[in-house]
């Protein structure tokens, strides 16, 4: 079994963003890059699958700038054995709309013929959570969202899912696209012979040009706020005062 | 920005995992004085042990400059951890130099932690000046005699093997000594009292006595009568590493000296905004940046096989008093807070003071760069 596993270059989670002064979106400049936390666990996911002899290959991809490199090389430190990025842009500040690389991914099936498709379900910088479930509709893949549990058999994934009331499990007939929640797995940290060895990985690098995905933007960002201040709490001396504010400042009981 | 690609991973990885497990263990473990084998454990599964060792002879294979970079990071997050991992590099440098096929083969144990190592140099008599060792091999057959004792050795109270300078011939200086490997199970060796220190308190140090302890021929590490050269060649790597250290523990204090300014009020304002606290922030910032640069510097001419000495003991020197200094600032920024046991700092000012003193005291590095210089000239 082959594994695609798409991975993003977003702003590090430890960040403290800062909306740019003319509201067109978040300053990027001399921001810490990372891979979207999401992506790390539907990565992680991938990597056990191989190390329990359920995979056979574990190929990394990134679409963006020319340093999601960086991003690449990490995937490839924490056990992907391959890498490809697809650059779409040399300017940071450009973001890729969900279906524009739900697009390039249906391409790269088209070469790599991965048996399965393991994403993260959405990524941290917007929060779109569509690309998994774009790229089945393209693909015409069946599709298991918001993972906490894979199972892997007779070619089929069974799917734990996090749902608002609680949790549904689903079984998709191979291939697919599975989307993985925070509870799927902790990722590993990346050891420093790992790091080494990925070194000599390949890395192969395309450029949009070479895919032929249309890749225009369809949305238009109108603006970007911060968002609201926290005002400050107040402490309270006294059960009774306690009530008393509940019931005339803040009017919830 | 001084560092690729690669040694910006290390760091980053290095630097989760601090922050996740070691810094929020060091309070606990400063305080029980307890030697952490399941931190130890997590670190030899993420390669953190034996940096330099190379891939063919089972280590990551990194330069000192990346070594430099782990040695800060775990020291931010607990100097006596960084302490380890510096112990580890040492010994395993002197193996990959010196030991023989059959030697290296406990490095595997040694990377991850099986087998845990002391570095066994200072006496009684003899701490500053090496020399005045009165530790003794003698000649026993194809093996040697080992007579003597050792004091202040980190690991001592936990260690499997001691790597032992001892004298093998009374009339022949620093040419008279050699370094053995020494199993330190066995008949004959017998351990002090842990010692209670200052700060680093996670660390074991204590002594050690040997009484005709039998060694086999095997034990001799490099040629008879090199150890004090081959203990000086892995001095540079060692300084930069202590350097790194220090660096580390000011980091912490900056970090925790910044955040707190920011949430602590006085005078109903947050002490941040008064230019006082300002200007010791500011301080500290700079001098430990001063110092991590001199350490990246120090490490670079290691890497590209330059003559490192004097920037090794600039770099030692500096971040040691600078690490003294600035984590005393940062109790300062604290006020009483920074007195009390249990704030981060506190702990910070007396990990800091080790610094200054082992791996060749200040002075000691004082003297060096000033030989240099008068040696070699003003310029380097
Ligand atoms: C926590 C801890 C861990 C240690 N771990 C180890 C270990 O693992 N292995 C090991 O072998 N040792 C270890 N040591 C010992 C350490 O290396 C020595 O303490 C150090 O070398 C200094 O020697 P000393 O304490 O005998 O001081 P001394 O040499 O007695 O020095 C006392 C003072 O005199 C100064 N001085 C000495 N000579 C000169 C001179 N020529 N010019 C100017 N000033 C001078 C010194 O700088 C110092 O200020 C450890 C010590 C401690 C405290
Ligand atoms: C061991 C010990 C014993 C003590 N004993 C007593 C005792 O017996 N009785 C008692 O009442 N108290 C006692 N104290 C409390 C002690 O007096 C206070 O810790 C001290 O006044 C500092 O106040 P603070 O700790 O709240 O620091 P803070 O006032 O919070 O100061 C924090 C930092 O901000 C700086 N700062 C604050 N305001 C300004 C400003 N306007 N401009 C520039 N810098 C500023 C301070 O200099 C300091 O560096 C004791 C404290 C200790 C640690």
């Amino acid at each position: 079994m082959k594994i695609l596993v798409p991975v993003k270059r977003v702003v590090d989670y430890n960040v403290k963003v800062r909306v740019k002064a003319d509201g067109s979106g978040v300053d990027l400049s001399g921001v810490k890059m990372s891979m979207n936390p999401f992506d790390e666990i539907a990565l992680e996911e991938a990597v056990r699958l191989k190390e329990k002899g359920l995979a056979t290959e574990v190929v990394a991809v990134s679409a963006g700038v020319g340093q999601a490199r960086d991003t690449l090389r990490t995937a490839l430190a924490m056990g992907a054995d391959r890498a490809i990025l697809v650059e779409t842009s040399t300017d940071v500040n450009d973001d890729l709309e969900p279906l524009a690389v739900a697009k390039i991914l249906a391409k790269l099936v088209e070469t790599e013929k991965p048996d399965l498709v393991l994403m993260g379900k959405q990524a941290i910088d917007n929060d779109m959570n569509a690309t998994g479930q774009m790229l089945a509709a393209l693909l015409g893949w069946g599709q298991a969202t918001f993972a906490s549990q894979v199972d892997i058999k007779d070619g089929a994934a069974t799917v734990t899912r996090e749902v608002d009331g609680g949790l549904q499990t689903i079984r998709v007939n191979l291939p697919a696209v599975v989307t993985a929640d925070l509870r799927l797995n902790e990722p590993r940290y990346v050891s420093l012979p790992n790091i080494m060895k990925a070194k000599k990985k390949p890395l192969e690098e395309k450029k949009i040009s070479d895919i032929g995905v249309d890749i225009t933007p369809r949305l238009q960002v109108v603006r970007t706020v911060e968002p609201a201040q926290r005002s400050a709490g107040v402490k309270v001396g006294s059960v009774d005062e306690l009530i008393e504010k509940l019931k005339n400042q803040a009017g919830v009981i | 920005m001084f560092l690729n690609e690669v040694q910006e991973q290390v760091l980053e990885t290095t630097r989760s995992f601090v922050d996740a497990v070691i810094r929020p263990a060091a309070e606990a473990l400063d305080r029980e004085e307890r030697f952490p084998s399941e931190i130890y454990d997590q670190m030899a599964e993420l390669g953190l042990f034996g940096i330099g060792v190379p891939e063919e002879l089972g280590g990551p294979g990194f330069d000192t400059l990346t070594y430099a970079v782990v040695m800060e990071e775990l020291s931010r997050g607990y100097a006596s951890i960084a302490d380890q991992c510096g112990l580890v590099e040492l010994i395993s440098t002197l193996l990959v130099r010196h030991g023989t096929e059959s030697q290296r083969k406990i490095l595997p144990e040694i990377l991850s932690m099986r087998r845990k190592v002391a570095y066994c140099i200072t006496e009684p008599e003899a701490g500053t000046d090496v020399s005045g060792i009165r530790t003794t091999a003698e000649r026993d057959g194809n093996g040697w005699v080992l007579n003597g004792g050792k004091i202040w050795i980190h690991n001592a109270p936990v260690a499997d093997t001691g790597f032992v300078l001892a004298r093998t011939n009374k009339d022949a200086g620093n040419r008279g000594m050699s370094i053995f490997i020494v199993d330190l199970h066995a008949q004959g060796v017998d351990r002090g009292p842990k010692e209670h220190k200052m700060g680093q308190r996670a660390s074991q140090v204590g002594g050690l006595d040997f009484q005709d302890v039998r060694l086999g021929p095997d034990a001799l590490l490099g040629e008879e009568g090199r150890g004090f050269h081959m203990m000086m060649s892995v001095l540079d790597k060692g300084r930069v590493g202590i350097a790194s250290l220090a660096v580390g523990i000011a980091q912490a204090g900056l970090e925790a000296a910044v955040d707190y300014a920011g949430t602590r009020k006085q005078f109903g304002k947050h002490i941040s905004e008064f230019q006082g606290v300002q200007w010791l922030l500011a301080d500290m910032a700079k001098d430990i940046e001063a110092a991590r640069l001199l350490v990246y510097s120090a490490a670079s001419k290691i890497d590209r096989g330059l003559d490192a000495t004097r920037s090794c003991s600039m770099a030692k020197c500096f971040a040691g008093d600078m690490a003294v200094a600035r984590t005393a600032d940062a109790v300062q920024v604290f006020g009483g807070s920074g007195y009390i046991r249990g704030f981060e700092v506190e702990r910070l000012y007396r990990d800091a003071k080790i610094t200054q003193i082992y791996e060749g005291t200040n002075q000691i590095q004082r003297m060096i760069i000033a030989r240099e210089l008068l040696r070699k000239g003003a310029r380097s």
